[in-house]
Formats: structure tokens, C-alpha cells, sequence
């Protein structure tokens, strides 16, 4: 692999805007319960044929709100749901981003501070 | 994009009011027909605390913060329809942390390479291995100023030239990730979230310092770091960043785990070599230094997993960049472990000098449930506590130092008015006692009597001639001792002897606990005038020392009773009196 090589992935990864969610999938994520979220998540965007990624990532930080749940949807604020269950995870799918309404009480704003 | 507005009640005390004020709010709405295009939301944090409530219009991102619901019709106007801050009221969030180790945490998947690599991954390594000297990057990174963040704050680049200077056919390179502080885990997360920032930061180093071979030290505690990492050097290796001829240049490098088996004192450089060689994890005397006799007898070098991932960055941006951040003695970021009784705990990443209060209140919310905070402990067992007066002081080396705490690892833990600090000491204490290797007899016997009289003034039984004891072989310890262990195992009664010396006094002289939390000094009684008889208390005892029914009220039996404080917590007319 050479500096070349660094340059291609780079543009093809960080090519188009698409929607996505990530589960935190760190230790801290994993033992809250971020593996039935993220199964849940599989499970409910194969359920309604959803347009989104689902990926996992590592720990952002705010280890008290654990399972941490980013989403980004398209012409939408990209929100972190903390606390994340099975119910919660359900409606991000059905309300948040089929239904392009954010969930009330589950968001953790965190981000600026 | 739509608009969005996020309502919160943030008020510490007294109940949450966000559902009154969601419906207040939303009726305005509809009353001029907006309920449809704005979407009105309440948030469970609004990263704001103890400024009541909290209205958050995006995405401009105005904020007003103590809204009432008078203001509600001015902001649906001015900000909501017109796209405007209402004059006046709009307050602005200052942004406290700057993400520079923690920049790809929770943001990438850290189990792909090409994830890393579309943030800028590698890209450093591409530009050293493309064009710099060694000493050239030496030069970087003493330019940058970055002190090593496993606590003890020597400079990176002065250790790199140290170990690139000293002979040697062969030299190696250490990550450290044997993070043994209790409440501390910011290498955990980094090495978690984002292995691939500390290989490229090893790799960088093993170039500058001339090594070829390089080895993780991950405590075995840490399963799912290491897995990752290992993952991460598996990916390197298929993909030529490491091996030979690393991205096409000359420089070779191999990398490999090794598994701190969960000994404290590991951490220690010299300790940790021993471990990596095989051998029994004993500290030994310095110098000789590590970088000048290390692993197997070669120079090497050992820097912390946080310093490493500051590398990468360093080097793209510029030694001169970083030294902009932070203040006069101590640059670029930190990361805390905030943990303890605060509201959000979890790691932050702040500029060097920032005040402890800006930390704790303003990007951890303050204390939990509403009880105030008394005092922080940094440095884990190696550091001290600053009691809330002293929150103005600012985190770096040097202010740390002179409250006689340390920076530390990063560990943070936040403690409240239930703390006692005899308590604290004691804990952390019996945590050195426990972790000592028992090599040197300072830390071995001067450790066990501290701990002894520590538990004898919990107890109720010590004087004032103990205290003096305590001292004494506190300042034995610290100058005896062979490792930093001893040394430092000594801080934390001294800190809390130093700032809460009538907290021991009280011990001492009256046999009491100001915190009510050393079982033997403290009793639980019921209060038979506040008393309403439901039987809480009875039932939630563990060892049936409550007696007594609904019509004849109930009595608790100081004998039986372990003072867990089962029936104090669960006591809702707070009928239970604990002194």
C-alpha cells in the first residue's frame, strides 16, 4: 500500500451523504446491552425495508447513557439516543427514520458541550 | 432542513417539568399552525444543567436557557418562523471539550481499517516515512510540547532523542496499556475504539527512536481491546503498514501483544519489562532508564496509550499547532474518566487548563440526585483530592501538583457530601497495600501499618498519637521507597490529612463520622414521634435486627444491626435518624 493507495479509499469512503446509525460496540456499550439493540435494529430495518446503514463504532464518551445509538437521517438534526432498549431501538426505526420524526425523552444532546 | 426545537427542564431540584411544558408549548405552536413543519421534541439532556428550562432551536442552534412559559410565543416567532435569536435572550454554549485522542472515538468502526483510513488515517505516517528524518520528527514533537500522559508528564520528544541517542544494535518500542487506576479507563476506550491511531502513533515512534521491533503491553483484563488490536495489526500487516518495507519506504516494523496477567505495579516501566522478558513483574532501580537499557538490555522506548494517539495528529497538523492548545506548562488536551457520583459520567477530553469546575458542572452536570459534591480525587491511588473550594484550579502538571494531587493517568472520581475521607484513604490505601510487590520493605511494611492504623481510627479505637504515626511513616514511604508505588501510595492520606484534618479529628477526639459512612461510628435509630409505622424499615432489613408491628411501632436492636443503612435509605418520612 502506498500514499496513493491512502488517497483512493479515503474518496471512495467519504463519497455520499447516505443515512446511517451507529451502536456503540465498546465494553462499556457492549455490557448496557448494545448486542440486543443492534440485533433489534437488524431485525426491525429488515421488517420495513428501511434506507439505512447499520454499523457499529466505539465509545463516545457518555458512558452513563450506555447503549448509545447515533443516527443520521437525511434533511435531519443527527441525534444520539441514550439508554437505548428494544422498545427504544423499535421506535428509532419506525418513528425516527421511517417516519422522519425524532423520538421524544431518549436524546442525549450532548454533542456540543 | 426542518426545524427542530429541543425542550429540556434542567432545574436541579424540585420535579421535571418538560411534559407541562411540551404541552404549553406545542399548543402555541398549533395555534398558529406550525405543529406540522416543526418538530418539537423533549430530550433526555440537553448539555446544559441547573439553568431551568432549556429551549434549543435548530438547526441555527439558539439557546435559551430559564424560559418561561411567557417567553415561549417570542421565540416561536423570532427563532422558530423568523429564523432569528430573540434579542436579548439567546445565550450561547461555550464548547468546552476539543477532540483530539478521543477525534475517531464513537465515530468510526474500529474493527475497519478503511474507516480510519477516511478520517486521515496513516496519512501522518505517509508523510513521515515520505520525507522526514528522524530527527526531524525528535524535532516535532519537542516542538509540540506533548508530556506523556501516563502520568508522570516527561517530555515525548526529549524521551525519543534520549533512545534514539543511546547505542544499541537493536531498540524497542512499548505501548503501555496496563491502566490499573481504579476508575480510570481512558486507554481501554482508546485502544477499543480507535486501535489503529496508537499503531500508527508506535509506528512513528519506533521510526524516530530507530526500533524495528515493537510490543503492546494490554492488561489481560481488557479482552475486547485486545481483540481488537489484534485485529488492527492483522490488517496493517495485509495491507504493507506493517512488516517490511512499511507504505513502500525502507523502514521495517513488527508489532506484538503482550498480557499484563493484572499486577498494579506493571504499570511501571521497569516492572513492565520484566513482565514482556518474562520474568517476575518487579520494579528495579533507575536509572539505568529504560531508554538507555530496557527490554533485553536495548534502549527503549515506552510511552502511555493516550500520548500515542496524540502522535498521528501532532504530526499532520504540526508540533506548533499542538503547543497552541492548553497553557504555558502543559500542552494539548486530556482526557478524564469522570466516574463517581456524578450525573454523566464518562470520558471528556478538555484543553490543558481547563478549571475543575468547568469539568464537573459544566460538562458532567454537577453531583447526582440533587446532593452536593465535596471533593474530586485525581491520579488514582497515586494522587490526592481537591475539596470543592479549590474547584477555580486549573487541570495540568504543574496546578495538579501544588494542590498535592497529580494529573495521573486521568482517572477522575467525583465524591459528595456521603464521602468520608478517612474512608477514601483508606480505600486507596488498601488498594497499594494489595497491588505492593513486596520487593522493598518500605512500601511492603509501611503500607500494612498505615493501613492498620487507618482501620483502627475507623473503628473508633485511634488517638491522636496514631495521626502523628501516620505521618511519619507516610514521609518514610515516600523517601524509601523503591518504585513510584511506594512512593506515591502515601498521597492520598497526606492530601486528605492535609484538607480535611478535622474530618480525622473527629474520628480521633469524639469518636465520630461527620459523613456517617464508618459503620462502627455511627447508629440508626427510629424517630418514634416522625415514625408512621408502615413497616418499610422491618422489611428491608437484612439481619431482622428491626422488631416490632404496624399498631406497637418498631424498635431497632444496636446489637444485630450492621449499620448498612438499608432502613435510613428506604425510610420515607425520614423517620430514621443516622448519627
Amino acid at each position: 500500500m502506498t500514499k496513493k493507495d491512502l488517497e483512493s479509499i479515503k474518496e471512495k469512503h467519504n463519497g455520499t451523504d447516505r443515512n446511517w446509525i451507529k451502536v456503540g460496540f465498546s465494553t462499556c456499550g457492549i455490557a448496557a446491552g448494545a448486542k440486543e439493540v443492534y440485533e433489534t435494529l437488524i431485525e426491525e430495518k429488515r421488517k420495513h425495508n428501511a434506507d439505512v446503514e447499520i454499523k457499529k463504532c466505539g465509545c463516545v464518551g457518555i458512558c452513563s447513557a450506555e447503549p448509545l445509538v447515533e443516527v443520521h437521517i437525511k434533511n435531519m438534526p443527527t441525534v444520539f439516543y441514550g439508554k437505548v432498549d428494544k422498545e427504544v431501538a423499535t421506535k428509532i426505526m419506525e418513528k425516527h427514520v421511517c417516519g422522519k420524526m425524532l423520538v421524544n425523552d431518549r436524546i442525549y444532546d450532548l454533542k456540543l458541550n | 432542513m426542518g426545524k427542530t426545537v429541543f425542550i429540556k427542564d434542567t432545574a436541579i431540584a424540585g420535579k421535571d417539568k418538560t411534559r407541562d411544558f411540551y404541552g404549553v408549548f406545542l399548543g402555541i405552536l398549533r395555534e398558529k399552525g406550525l405543529e406540522n413543519e416543526v418538530q418539537l421534541v423533549r430530550v433526555a439532556d440537553v448539555g446544559v444543567y441547573g439553568q431551568g428550562m432549556v429551549v434549543r432551536v435548530l438547526p441555527e442552534n439558539f439557546l435559551y436557557t430559564n424560559v418561561q412559559e411567557s417567553d415561549i410565543p417570542a421565540i416561536v416567532l423570532e427563532s422558530v418562523v423568523g429564523g432569528k435569536p430573540v434579542p436579548g435572550k439567546s445565550s450561547t454554549q461555550p464548547s468546552r471539550q476539543l477532540r483530539i485522542v478521543l477525534r475517531n472515538c464513537g465515530v468510526i468502526d474500529p474493527e475497519s481499517i478503511e474507516d480510519y483510513i477516511a478520517r486521515d488515517g496513516y496519512q501522518a505516517l505517509a508523510k513521515v516515512l515520505g520525507g522526514y528524518t528522524p530527527e526531524k520528527v525528535i524535532q516535532e514533537m519537542k516542538a509540540s510540547g506533548l508530556r506523556g500522559r501516563g502520568g508522570a508528564g516527561f517530555p515525548t520528544g526529549t524521551k525519543w532523542e534520549i533512545t534514539r541517542k543511546a547505542q544499541g544494535d537493536q531498540k524497542y518500542m512499548i505501548c503501555n496499556g496496563d491502566e490499573g487506576d481504579p476508575g480510570a479507563y481512558m486507554d481501554r476506550s482508546v485502544l477499543e475504539s480507535d486501535p489503529h491511531s496508537v499503531i500508527e502513533g508506535m509506528i512513528i515512534g519506533a521510526y524516530a527512536i530507530g526500533a524495528s521491533k515493537g510490543y503492546f503491553y494490554i492488561r489481560a483484563e481488557y479482552p475486547l481491546a485486545i481483540e481488537r488490536i489484534e485485529k488492527a495489526i492483522l490488517q496493517c500487516r495485509e495491507r504493507g503498514i506493517l512488516g517490511e518495507g512499511i507504505l513502500g519506504s525502507s523502514f521495517n516494523l513488527d508489532l506484538e501483544i503482550r498480557l499484563g496477567a493484572g499486577a498494579f505495579v506493571c504499570g511501571e516501566e521497569t516492572a513492565l519489562i520484566a513482565s514482556i522478558e518474562g520474568k517476575r513483574g518487579y520494579p528495579s532501580p533507575r536509572p539505568p532508564f529504560p531508554s538507555i537499557k530496557g527490554l533485553w538490555g536495548k534502549p527503549t522506548c515506552i510511552n502511555n496509550v493516550e500520548t500515542l494517539a496524540n502522535i498521528p495528529v501532532i504530526l499532520m497538523k504540526g508540533g506548533a499547532w499542538f503547543s497552541g492548545i492548553g497553557n504555558e506548562s502543559s500542552k494539548g488536551t486530556k482526557v478524564f474518566a469522570v466516574t463517581g457520583k456524578v450525573k454523566n459520567s464518562g470520558l471528556v477530553e478538555v484543553p490543558m487548563g481547563t478549571v475543575i469546575e468547568d469539568i464537573v458542572y459544566g460538562i458532567c452536570g454537577g453531583a447526582m440526585s440533587g446532593k452536593s459534591v465535596k471533593a474530586i480525587q485525581t491520579g488514582g491511588p497515586s494522587g490526592g483530592v481537591i475539596p470543592k473550594e479549590f474547584f477555580q484550579t486549573k487541570v495540568d502538571y504543574e496546578s495538579l501538583q501544588k494542590m498535592g494531587s497529580i494529573m495521573g493517568s486521568g482517572g477522575m472520581i467525583v465524591m459528595d457530601e456521603d464521602d468520608c475521607m478517612v474512608d477514601i484513604a483508606k480505600f486507596y490505601l488498601g488498594f497499594c497495600v494489595d497491588e505492593s510487590c513486596g520487593k522493598c520493605a518500605p512500601c511492603r511494611i509501611g503500607g500494612t501499618q498505615m493501613l492498620r492504623i487507618l482501620k483502627k481510627i475507623t473503628n473508633g479505637e485511634g488517638t491522636q498519637k496514631d495521626l502523628g504515626q501516620l505521618e511519619q511513616i507516610s514521609f518514610a514511604m515516600q523517601k524509601a521507597s523503591l518504585c513510584g508505588l511506594g512512593q506515591t501510595a502515601p498521597n492520598p492520606v497526606l492530601s486528605t490529612f492535609h484538607y480535611y484534618r478535622a474530618e480525622y479529628d473527629a474520628h480521633v477526639d469524639q469518636k465520630k463520622c461527620p459523613a456517617c459512612k464508618c459503620a462502627k461510628l455511627i447508629r440508626f435509630l427510629i424517630l418514634q414521634d416522625k415514625c408512621l409505622k408502615c413497616g418499610t424499615c422491618f422489611k428491608s432489613c437484612p439481619v431482622n435486627a428491626i422488631s416490632g408491628n404496624r399498631e406497637s411501632g418498631y424498635l431497632i436492636d444496636q446489637t444485630k444491626c450492621i449499620r448498612c443503612g438499608q432502613c435510613f435509605e428506604v425510610c420515607k418520612p425520614r423517620a430514621i435518624s443516622r448519627s
